[in-house]
């Protein structure tokens, strides 16, 4: 979503766009490949809170503190105007039966900020206009490394992934929006691609910023949902927010014990709960709809199946309906945005999306500004006008790259030679192993530290990854940015020695939140021996001021 | 096999499954033969290429990990450190470090 409203928004200040994405059909490729049932928007139509001023003033209690306000501010005062945009694009926002919103309060955020809506064709037809603004789209084609000239991004390295043909781009300026990272831990299936965001995203755009000297910053706070035991689905957050009840092994309805909101808290908290309740022995937990009403049911049964087309098949082949609880607990955990909408886990950006390299831009859940399809929506769109600034101001001409090219080349296709021993699979499933059982919900300065050394250990195996085609040498060069990925999570958990997020960060050694000393974004920059740890100030001064959105 | 192709219903030359997988999974090269599933493990379970096949050839196939999930929750939410307190996490309300409003 963030790559083609960056494509459609640099195509309308007139610059030239290629658009690289290692799906097959551009329609379909992403975190809403398949659909996407609710959107966060700000319609700015008349009630108080659905206002951008209105919703600003929220932001630093939402993120516990945590976040870029100034960034964040171009984000909300851009949801008006986007939503308007999506929709003259041909995205069908409004109930066809009743010709407005359908509107819902959820995520603990102060308003009925979620539209709920058929978006099955929300990404084919951001897609259409892509292509229609002859925008030239390289398909199944996989970008591994940023290019760099003079400190400044002039392009980027790729291959396709069926055919293993080489392409070497030369750009005045560069977007990188390949989204979440995820095949990162174990799942309730064990199957590592059953996984609830798109398991095609595999943190690309973070480890390539990163291996050239750009900023990441949030990389502690990890995210993950409430999903029915089996299947790491999307579509589950339409039955928490239009009413779903939460209850334990006891039949208690327990969400009220850790969140006055109950239900309608926020993402981190609910599915917090439900660690907190199994680890106290109260599994297990069910989703409980009984009590809705026939209408919201029938809803629900016909939504379920939007974000994830199998997902009712797997109700029915699992024998169970919307009538009797089923069991849930937590998915797989992502490295998006610690459960929390306005602060990403990724690429440091400023608040016109720029990185701390000249030339590079980042938007969507890649970078330090998420808020699900609008964020990346709203935030693509200003990365797109202002790379296509830049580049008429600023781009490089073509600079002299031979050299680079020929050097490129061969470290992208290095896995291919014969003498690679380590299969991607098995790499990728030790990452998952020391993820899972060593960052984890409880996390340990003891734990994380051994989390560190195994991934470095890991990382030293990365010249013996084996590729036997092009298909492999993408999963080679996937599996060593999960790596990265979880390098810079294990390393910033490792520094915030307190608690913040809920389970999005818990730090089992230093269990309370310490706002004196820790509210801060943690930043981190790739240096030869591990990552380098500085800090930087959110904009947000102090708890007292947190009802007013102070952006100084 | 998360993918199942039935070969009666299947249309040749059509690629629609192919190009529909967010993934690289489903390849459909000789427009004779019917499509290969050639990453089995890479599946998302998604759907996509069920639901756009025109003549519903194909179908997905969830194993039995997916319907009879045997993993213990706690297996997923890390080891504990010996000699911590993260073993005994979970018995008191409030402990994650978040004020409540």
């Amino acid at each position: 979503m963030a790559g083609c409203l960056a494509a459609l928004g640099a195509r309308e200040s007139g610059v030239k766009v290629a658009v690289l994405d290692k799906g097959g059909l551009l329609e379909r490729t992403g975190s809403i490949a398949a659909g996407v049932d609710q959107i966060l928007a700000v319609a700015d139509d008349g009630e108080e809170w659905d206002t951008p001023d209105y919703l600003l003033q929220q932001i630093p209690n939402l993120t516990d503190g945590i976040v870029d306000l100034k960034s964040v501010e171009t984000f909300v005062r851009g949801l008006p105007g986007m939503l308007r945009k999506l929709e003259k694009l041909g995205v069908p926002f409004r109930d066809p039966a009743t010709g407005k919103y359908f509107r819902h309060r959820t995520f603990g955020l102060p308003g009925a900020y979620h539209i709920d809506f058929d978006g099955s064709k929300f990404k084919p037809k951001i897609a259409r206009a892509v292509v229609d603004s002859a925008a030239q789209v390289f398909l199944r084609t996989m970008a591994v490394n940023l290019i760099t000239h003079q400190g400044q991004a002039v392009g980027a390295s790729a291959f396709q992934i069926r055919t293993g043909a080489f392409l070497f781009l030369r750009a005045r300026a560069v977007i990188l929006a390949t989204g979440d990272t995820n095949r990162l831990s174990r799942n309730s299936s064990g199957i590592p691609f059953d996984s609830w965001h798109c398991p095609y995203n595999t943190g690309d755009a973070q480890a390539m910023a990163a291996r050239r000297g750009a900023l990441l910053a949030n990389m502690e706070f990890t995210e993950n949902t409430i999903t029915p035991k089996g299947i790491s689905s999307q579509g589950t957050n339409a039955l928490t927010g239009l009413g779903a009840h939460y209850i334990n092994a006891k039949g208690e309805r327990f969400m009220f014990k850790y969140d006055p909101a109950g239900e309608r808290a926020r993402r981190d908290l609910l599915t917090s709960a439900i660690i907190s309740e199994t680890l106290a022995g109260n599994a297990p937990i069910y989703c409980d709809c009984r009590h809705l009403p026939a209408d919201i049911l029938s809803r629900l049964e016909e939504t379920l199946g939007v974000d994830r087309p199998s997902l009712p098949r797997w109700f029915k082949e699992k024998g169970i309906d919307l009538t009797e609880p089923f069991e849930v607990t937590v998915s797989e955990f992502s490295s998006r945005r610690g459960g929390v909408y306005f602060r990403g886990s990724g690429i440091l950006v400023d608040a016109n999306t720029g990185t701390n390299i000249a030339g590079l831009y980042a938007a969507g859940d890649c970078c330090t500004v998420s808020g699900g399809i609008s964020g990346a929506a709203v935030m693509g769109y200003e990365a797109g006008r202002e790379a296509a600034r830049f580049a008429r101001q600023n781009g490089v001409e073509k600079p002299a790259l031979d050299r680079e090219l020929e050097m490129e080349k061969a470290r992208l296709f290095a896995p291919c030679a014969a003498s690679g021993r380590v299969s991607p699979r098995a790499y990728e499933d030790r990452v998952r192993e020391v993820v899972t059982d060593y960052i984890g919900y409880r996390r340990t300065e003891g734990n994380l530290r051994k989390a560190v050394e195994e991934l470095r250990r890991l990382q030293a195996e990365d010249d013996d990854l084996r590729a036997t085609d092009a298909h492999e040498l993408m999963r080679v060069h996937e599996a060593k940015n999960i790596r990265e990925v979880a390098e810079m999570i294990a390393t910033a958990a490792l520094e915030r020695r307190e608690s913040r997020g809920s389970y999005a960060h818990f730090r089992a050694d230093f269990p309370n939140r310490d706002d004196d000393n820790w509210r801060k974004m943690i930043v981190l920059k790739k240096g030869d021996g591990g990552y380098e740890v500085s800090y930087r100030a959110t904009g947000a001064k102090s708890p007292a001021s947190e009802n007013h959105a102070d952006t100084d | 096999m998360p993918i199942l192709i039935n070969k009666d219903l299947c249309v040749k030359g059509c690629t629609l499954c192919d190009q529909f997988c967010p993934g690289d999974i489903i390849y459909r090269l000789d427009a004779e033969k019917i499509p290969e599933i050639r990453y089995e493990d890479e599946c998302w379970y998604c759907g996509s290429c069920e639901q756009y096949c025109p003549t519903g050839a194909v179908k997905i196939v969830f194993p039995p990990e997916m319907l009879q999930s045997q993993v213990p929750a706690v297996s997923l939410f890390g080891k504990t450190e010996e000699g911590t307190s993260a073993s005994s996490m979970g018995k008191t309300k409030g402990q994650t470090g978040v004020p409540k409003a």
